[in-house]
């Protein structure tokens, strides 16, 4: 019993990781109609600042996370900006952003290796990696840290979706591009803004994943997979619905290492992702937007 | 031999790649089919022939198995994939890639998982056995020549002709009477067949497979030799290849430590991935575009 709490908790811990993966790239997605892959990247570069400025260079450890998010979002924004946008401005198709941002993803896992050695790196923020026992099931304080942040940020993000103009005219661009130029969005500005939140999400994710787990280079093809996943599971281009997905997903991988051995957990994700995607490609809570072949 | 042990190395790779470079523009450059699962062919191809020939079946035989096993798994991502298009096939088709990763990895009865396939004998043909690098050379030479022939008349013949036709307007063909899903698993199950070919030549030369080395990095190689070659150009790609084999072996000369260049050449191909897409997308001999 104790075995399959510990299992449901674990699940929403990894959950959660996945939700802030996903939850920024699906906001890129939703606006941008692109899938940006090097979403990934941001997240594990992420990481990597944290591990260099905190545990490198010493700087106070919640300086180093503000600086973190606001580098990653402007990480985000510049791909955009120096990739994303000229490709689309020469009339470059879906699948050529998408192919460029695997290139993208390669680029910067190899420089990445380049720079900090392809060896394992631990933060070493310790202060919070204490285990606290209740009712049979172990948890971190530091898990419980990530459950709490990663709730309080989509709640922000569904108020922000659903409150403020910015908001607004994202899922009005996310609806209908064409209908929404005309009543006067500058789908271009919302764009910046979707990939500076995005990557800023993914600042976040990358800020949890370094002191939840160790930091490797080519963590951030699977991260991306991970998030990915839970994106296509509960609805890529619907925020709510990649959030609920990524959950799903952290709970599938966990309860399903009850049966299998533990080395299928990126296998039962891989086939997750690739059965959703041909059988139910707009995902559980996903808008109904036709992608077949007419 | 007039050449140095180090370049009959590369000019092996070279060979297998030109393969598995030409099989997959058949795919993604003549059909149109956005195949990102290319390297779990040539994946599927290495472990079926490689452990064929380690319990004991003779080459050629291991060689064909190889290529008509990737070749059955062609047919299935198609029937999975029909329906899809545009980003959703590409991202399927990665989904594939990922999946047989994944199984490789993790089927360890079969594959001995990431501690990888060690002691894959030297290929044997009718009792004479390619033994120095330079005989396989030749033998890598011959199987190169044979297989990009075959698929150079494949793409001259009027089936190849079909297959551009589909590419550029499947509803035209439709009108026309033809089966465009037909066509489809023809083409994809023919890229496959090289694919797992050239998957079987890797094998045998390196003689140890492990699953990293069907994985994303190598999609990017051979997606970055097919789009700066061009789309629907069997010369690009033969000569993308050679110049994308052979060009960062000159990072060598810069001594740098084996540690750092790996990943140095990696990032090379990520780079020149996306400036030719910036640049040229046509790529050098390309005819068509990328949709």
């Amino acid at each position: 019993m104790s075995l399959l709490a510990q299992s449901i908790i674990n699940g929403l811990i990894t959950g959660s990781i996945y939700a802030l993966v996903a939850a920024g790239y699906s906001l890129i997605y939703s606006t941008n109609n692109f899938m940006h892959f090097a979403h990934g990247i941001s997240v594990v570069a992420a990481g990597y600042m944290v591990y260099w400025l905190f545990t490198l260079a010493g700087t106070p450890f919640y300086v180093t996370c503000i600086i973190t998010v606001i580098l990653s979002a402007l990480f985000g924004l510049a791909m955009y900006r120096l990739i994303y946008l000229p490709l689309q401005r020469k009339g470059a198709s879906n699948v050529i952003l998408l192919i460029a941002s695997i290139g993208i993803l390669t680029f910067f896992q190899n420089v990445i290796q380049i720079a900090f050695g392809s060896g394992v790196k631990l933060i070493g923020y310790i202060e919070v990696a204490k285990g606290i026992t209740f009712a049979g099931i172990t948890m971190t304080l530091l898990q419980i840290v990530i459950l709490v942040i990663s709730f309080i940020i989509f709640i922000m993000l569904y108020q922000f979706m659903q409150r403020t103009k910015l908001g607004r005219n994202m899922r009005a661009v996310s609806n209908n591009k064409e209908l929404a130029s005309i009543v006067g969005i500058n789908h271009i500005r919302v764009s910046d803004f979707s990939f500076l939140i995005g990557s800023g999400l993914a600042g976040v994710a990358g800020i949890l994943v370094a002191l939840e787990q160790n930091l490797s280079p080519l963590m951030g093809t699977n991260l991306m997979i991970k998030g990915f996943t839970g994106a296509v599971i509960g609805g890529i281009n619907y925020v709510p619905g990649s959030i609920v997905g990524s959950f799903l997903l952290g709970l599938a991988e966990n309860l399903g290492i009850l049966v299998l051995p533990s080395g299928y957990k990126d296998a039962i994700a891989f086939s997750m992702l690739f059965l959703f995607l041909l059988f139910k490609p707009n995902g559980i809570l996903g808008k109904k937007e036709g992608r077949f072949d007419k | 031999m007039i050449i140095s042990a180090y370049q009959t190395h590369i000019f092996i790779l070279i060979f297998i790649y030109i393969i598995l470079a030409v099989s997959l523009n058949l795919a993604l450059g003549y059909t149109g089919l956005l195949n990102l699962g290319h390297v779990a062919f040539y994946g599927i191809g290495a472990y079926t022939s490689a452990l064929l020939a380690i319990e004991g079946m003779p080459y050629l035989a291991a060689m064909i198995i190889a290529g008509l096993f990737a070749s059955v798994f062609g047919y299935l991502l198609v029937t999975a994939t029909d329906r899809l298009k545009g980003d959703y096939l590409a991202m399927a088709t990665l989904g594939f890639s990922f999946v047989v990763y994944s199984l490789l990895l993790n089927l360890r009865e079969i594959t001995r998982g990431a501690m990888g396939i060690p002691g894959i004998p030297k290929p044997s043909i009718l009792g004479l056995t390619v033994r120095t690098n330079d005989q396989y050379l030749i033998f890598v030479l011959l199987i190169c020549a044979i297989s990009v022939f075959i698929m150079y008349r494949i793409v001259k013949s009027p089936f190849g002709k079909l297959l551009e036709a589909n590419r550029d307007n499947a509803v035209c063909l439709r009108v026309l009477g033809k089966n465009t899903f037909g066509l489809k698993y023809k083409a994809m199950m023919i890229s496959a067949f090289f694919a797992g070919i050239s998957g079987s030549l890797y094998a045998h030369y390196i003689t140890f497979i492990d699953p990293t080395s069907f994985y994303i990095s190598e999609l990017i190689l051979i997606l970055t030799i097919v789009i700066v070659g061009g789309l629907a150009s069997i010369k690009g790609s033969i000569v993308a290849t050679a110049v994308i084999i052979y060009v960062p072996e000159i990072l060598r000369t810069l001594d740098l430590p084996s540690s750092v260049l790996g990943p140095v050449r990696q990032a090379l191909y990520a780079a020149i991935l996306i400036a030719i897409l910036m640049l040229r997308p046509r790529g050098i001999f390309g005819k068509v575009d990328l949709e």
